[in-house]
């Protein structure tokens, strides 16, 4: 009892910076809180309801407990249960397009960085790499949509040179729906990926690399060896933010198939699929819970990729 | 010093923040009163004296061009006033959207913000006609609905009896087929002979294996016919109970959109895509096409122009089956405060014998007043060169005494748009005829959760 004047005393001498640090962080705290948790948590508890509209007249909100959970692990006539379906459907397309992403990206970064090919023009190809990253992906899309169509460009070449008879519809075939989408987000984001990669691999100190080939290392060896261990917190860090992106995909295949995503609802992402729920209809009870199951698988992947990440350090 | 200035940056931030904050607040906090004023306004000025001042802004509600040319070209806009279009696609509903965001909101926004007049289709107008948000035009003085067709009166009108809106057109459906393909086809291309050997489905699906056989399609998309047969359909999509029908008339047309599909007689394809417009023009290989004066006047636009289309190498006839398809009406909004502007543009685009007259003559319109549309299927001296001199207004005066307002709901234009979608990949042969079904129902629950599907 007697000590605790002191200790007061004593801690007011030393004069506490603390209060100003978390001051100045207070705005990200407080946009964080008004923009990211208050909605997150709406959409939680909205994901317990039944509210949508029907014309013009407002259905609810009425409590229905899980029931709008218990509808999307429905399992529909033929058996499948649409909301893994589509969640497959989003993995499929994301590794489809991040795979050779990746691998190009990574391949690119090394010629660039390399001193031994030492690249003329290298500002000029890493702009031109990069370009299509810039034109906004529903554009690309339409682009794409244009340029696929029964009697767009690609089938009349076809046609002209013989390949096929009759026009080929790609986008009522699986395979080429899908291909199509991959090709799109490679293109877009493969550029992208090569500068982060090639930052990353500058950062690596260039002694290594000498001391390597001075004891004889092929270049093989040096990239797995030196170059990819070195690499790897920035490699895990594109794929991780990759792989958020690649849950989210939603404007490249919603413009290329008009939002069907034709055939057989094959091409249809998660967002796709939540977003059918906000138009026309404006369900927020089904949204709201679709959005749950998204956020959760969100976070277990992540929380997979971080655990992979942490236990190697 | 160090203190002082953290305490200044601190200070600046806060402040920072509350100035967003404040931007955020002043317009909405200074608005409400100016709304508030506004509103007021309009009743002392009515109580006092005639309505002499209304709104200087006359905001329409579109999904496509077509009524604006109309407007623009023959409706004089008094003066001062600024009309205010608002257009967005109809496809996927988005119209349908953009206008219920706006009408729910239309309570909450200053009056030059407000809509004044919106246009809706046969397939959603329900949906408008029985709501709070569309008005009497009677009592705004649009009264002589005697020369219209009474189902465009009947269609705009609520379960009471109200009428809501007009519809500047009438539209019975024919078929337009390409003269020179029916010429080789079936040997003639005089409408009345063609008639005969269309006038039945049996007589079509036959013709169909002939205009295969000889290198034609008979359709251009497998959704060619579906509103000939839906429009003739017993039942609503939608039953009273809430319950998805299909009733045997589009089981018809899904039959018929597979083996058309099956027999390579049609392409498969949206109707309203790139590749089904392309067959109309003189290069296409297409015979028939299904729809009333708005579809080759307006979406049939391309096949118009002379260097690609093959104008005058159409004509009309009534087809299988008697059907409307669609048409636009124009709906008077619920707080406009242009209504007499309201109901000159209403009362013109039905009773202006001039203005008809030109619909007809320049715009190849079959319109909604019966007189002017006698006067011309009359005239010997009338002929739509687009139809190779035809007289169309002869041939829509006939079918439009067949057309009947109803099974219609709220929904049609979803249930429409996502049955021919979905069906078109299982004639595709994408998927199994249960995978087509699963999937459209599921499309339904999406949309319209109180629709209940099989």
């Amino acid at each position: 009892m007697k000590r605790l004047p002191d200790s007061r005393k004593a801690k007011r001498k030393s004069i506490s910076y603390a209060k100003w640090g978390y001051l100045f962080i207070a705005p990200f705290f407080l946009t964080y809180a008004i923009f990211n948790l208050y909605p997150l948590i709406l959409t939680i508890y909205n994901s317990f309801f039944e509210n949508y509209r029907s014309g013009l007249k407002q259905v609810g909100p009425n409590f229905v407990g899980l029931a709008n959970y218990v509808k999307l692990f429905t399992p529909d006539a033929n058996g499948t249960i649409d909301i893994l379906k589509y969640a497959g459907n989003t993995v499929v397309l994301w590794l489809g397009g991040a795979i050779p992403q990746i691998v190009i990206a990574l391949l690119l970064a090394i010629f660039f960085t390399s001193h031994r090919l030492n690249i003329r023009g290298q500002q000029f190809f890493k702009t031109v790499i990069y370009m299509p990253n810039l034109i906004m992906a529903s554009a690309f899309s339409m682009l794409f949509f244009t340029l696929f169509s029964n009697v767009g460009p690609v089938n009349q070449l076809l046609i002209q040179w013989g390949v096929v008879d009759t026009a080929i519809d790609f986008f009522s075939i699986k395979i080429t729906v899908r291909s199509l989408i991959c090709l799109m987000n490679f293109l877009l984001w493969f550029g992208n990926t090569t500068i982060l990669l090639m930052a990353g691999i500058m950062g690596i100190d260039q002694n290594l690399f000498e001391a390597a080939e001075i004891d004889g290392a092929g270049s093989i060896q040096v990239f797995f060896k030196v170059t990819l261990p070195l690499l790897m917190p920035i490699l895990v860090y594109t794929i991780i933010t990759a792989l958020i992106g690649g849950l989210q995909m939603f404007d490249v295949p919603q413009v290329l198939t008009n939002g069907a995503g034709t055939p057989n609802r094959s091409s249809m992402t998660l967002i796709m699929y939540l977003n059918n729920y906000l138009r026309t209809s404006k369900n927020y009870g089904m949204a709201g819970a679709i959005s749950v199951i998204i956020f959760i698988i969100t976070g277990l992947l992540s929380l997979m990729v971080y655990r992979s990440l942490t236990k190697k350090d | 010093m160090k203190k002082l200035m953290a305490l200044l940056l601190a200070v600046v931030m806060v402040l920072g923040m509350c100035a967003c904050a404040a931007s955020d607040n002043t317009p909405a906090t200074t608005q409400a009163p100016a709304a508030t004023e506004k509103k007021e306004e309009p009743k002392t000025e009515a109580t006092e004296a005639a309505p002499a001042e209304e709104g200087k802004v006359f905001n329409i509600y579109a999904w496509n061009e077509e009524f604006k040319g109309f407007f623009e070209k023959y409706y004089t806009v008094p003066e001062g006033v600024t009309v205010n279009w608002i257009i967005n696609p109809s496809d996927g509903g988005v119209y349908q959207d953009k206008l219920d965001e706006a009408l729910l909101n239309q309570a909450n926004v200053a009056d030059d913000e407000k809509i004044d007049m919106f246009l809706a289709e046969a397939d959603y107008i329900l949906k408008y006609v029985d709501s709070e948000y569309t008005q009497d035009i009677t009592a705004l003085g649009v009264t002589d609905f005697s020369n219209t067709y009474t189902y465009t009166v009947q269609a705009a009108s609520d379960a009471s009896g109200v009428v809501k809106g007009v519809s500047f057109q009438c539209c019975p459906s024919a078929l337009i087929y390409r003269r020179s393909i029916a010429k080789d086809v079936l040997g003639t291309d005089d409408p009345a002979e063609v008639q005969a050997l269309l006038d039945s489905w049996d007589k079509f699906n036959a013709v169909a294996a002939d205009a295969k056989a000889k290198g034609y399609y008979m359709t251009s998309s497998e959704a060619e016919t579906f509103r000939v047969f839906s429009n003739n359909g017993e039942t609503p999509l939608v039953d009273g109970a809430g319950n998805l029908t299909l009733n045997d008339a589009i089981k018809a047309w899904q039959t018929q959109a597979k083996t058309f599909s099956d027999n390579g007689y049609t392409l498969t394809c949206d109707i309203w895509s790139d590749e089904c417009t392309a067959q109309m023009f003189a290069d296409g290989k297409t015979m028939c096409y299904f729809g009333p004066a708005w579809y080759f006047n307006f979406c049939m636009g391309n096949a118009q122009d002379p260097d690609k289309g093959c104008y005058g190498d159409w004509a009309i006839c009534e087809g299988p089956q008697a059907h409307f398809w669609g048409g636009t009406w124009l709906l008077a909004a619920t707080g406009s405060d242009n209504p007499t502007m309201l109901a000159d543009i209403m009362d013109t685009f039905i009773n202006d014998e001039e203005v008809c007259s030109n619909l007809i003559q320049n715009e190849s319109q079959f319109t909604n007043n019966q007189a002017v549309n006698a006067k011309f299927a009359a005239d010997p001296e009338y002929g739509n060169a687009f139809l190779g001199g035809q007289n169309d207004v002869a041939v829509f005066v006939e079918l439009a005494k067949n057309i009947k307002f109803e099974n219609k709901t709220i929904y049609d234009q979803l249930l429409t748009e996502g049955l021919q979608g979905y069906w078109r990949e299982y004639c595709d042969g994408a998927v199994t005829e249960e995978e087509a079904m699963s999937n459209y129902y599921k499309y339904i629950n999406e949309k319209y959760p109180e629709i209940v599907t099989p």
